[in-house]
């Protein structure tokens, strides 16, 4: 199969894209046709996997890709039609219909479109792409194979410990049966602030929520995630809810007012699926 | 479904088994790999929650079909 550049195009089109939106399209496109993102398992999966895109670098900037109030829509152009004409691409030039090749069982939203940009201007951290090897002059697209964005509040904690354990709660059992091969964690501006206040930085919140989100082998097995009669030892032994802290993708993005962040599972395995971050090249 | 696929193309037989909810979509799979008239066995949805008892079960039911299929292959 070959997504030609005029397919691209022609979808964009019908997706309401402005021409100066292809190049980020056309990145998109490369992303989930990388072997890492591996198209055929969220392509197809009744898991429901929708292509969740984090834009970094100039072209958020150029081409005004959302990244503050109503984050994952509605009310900008740019993050309806970009991921719109991703879809499009999907179904129309890859095949994967509803119902026939795509047979996610739920599906959700953000399989319509599902493309934030990292809010650069007022985080206090190292920009997505730029953890991933890229300069901070360089824009970027990060696609990642994704279930729908869950909401979590805390009003009441001045720490970052505090926002970090109430987040960590909410994500340990969340996501697929066995943990994901990656987690998108979206932190907006209340919480940005809070857990940069208390000097963590992007490494540091990876390293609290992989140690704050195992699960005992025993409560898998005892809620039926797991499968097998509980022995003594599943009680200490533990299950991380991914392999290793850098597969949490740590994002500032979301609106100034409110106590609210987001995390967002992705699909799959490791070996299904991972994120990938793809230049845009105009 | 797409591992037997691409075994049939290496030139290994294959029998790939699918639950029968997934029909259109193996049959789409096939063509989309450019073997449209692959041969696949199904047996009833779902599989996941079967007892090992029904599991064993499922399993000599449909061994002879997956015999009979890899020796036929899918000319």
């Amino acid at each position: 199969m070959s997504i030609t550049a005029e397919k691209v195009a022609v979808n964009a089109v019908m997706a309401g894209c402005k021409p100066q939106h292809m190049p980020l399209v056309v990145a998109a496109v490369k992303g989930i046709a990388d072997p890492r993102w591996g198209y055929h398992g969220p392509g197809t999966s009744t898991g429901g996997a929708g292509v969740l895109m984090i834009v970094n670098g100039p072209v958020a900037r150029e081409l005004d890709v959302n990244a503050g109030d109503n984050l994952f829509g509605p009310g900008w152009r740019a993050n309806l039609t970009i991921g719109r004409a991703v879809r499009l691409v999907m179904r129309n030039v890859c095949g994967s219909l509803p119902g026939l090749l795509d047979r996610g069982t739920l599906g959700h939203p953000g399989k319509l479109s599902y493309v934030i940009a990292e809010n650069e201007a007022e985080s206090p951290w190292t920009p997505l792409h730029v953890e991933r090897g890229f300069r901070a002059d360089q824009s970027t697209v990060t696609v990642m194979a994704a279930q729908g964005p869950h909401q979590f509040y805390n009003q009441l904690s001045n720490t970052a410990e505090g926002v970090l354990t109430t987040l960590a709660d909410d994500m340990r059992i969340s996501g697929g049966i066995m943990g994901q091969p990656n987690y998108a964690v979206i932190l907006a501006g209340e919480h940005m602030l809070t857990i940069s206040g208390s000097g963590f930085g992007k490494a540091e919140i990876r390293r609290f929520l992989f140690e704050n989100t195992k699960t005992s082998h025993a409560h898998l097995k005892r809620t039926h995630r797991m499968s097998g009669a509980i022995q003594p030892a599943d009680e200490t032994l533990t299950r991380p809810l991914v392999e290793s802290p850098d597969d949490f993708l740590i994002v500032a993005a979301g609106g100034r007012a409110g106590a609210f962040s987001a995390y967002v599972p992705g699909w799959g395995s490791k070996r299904s699926s991972q994120a990938v971050t793809v230049a845009v090249e105009k | 479904m797409l591992d037997g696929i691409l075994l049939e193309k290496a030139g290994v037989p294959s029998a790939s088994i699918i639950t029968d909810v997934f029909e259109l979509t193996g049959r789409a799979m096939a063509e989309q790999w450019g073997l449209p008239y692959y041969k696949f066995l199904m047996m009833s949805h779902p599989i996941a929650n079967l007892t090992e008892t029904q599991l064993d079960q499922r399993a000599r039911e449909i061994a002879p079909e997956i015999v009979k299929l890899l020796l036929q292959g899918q000319g």
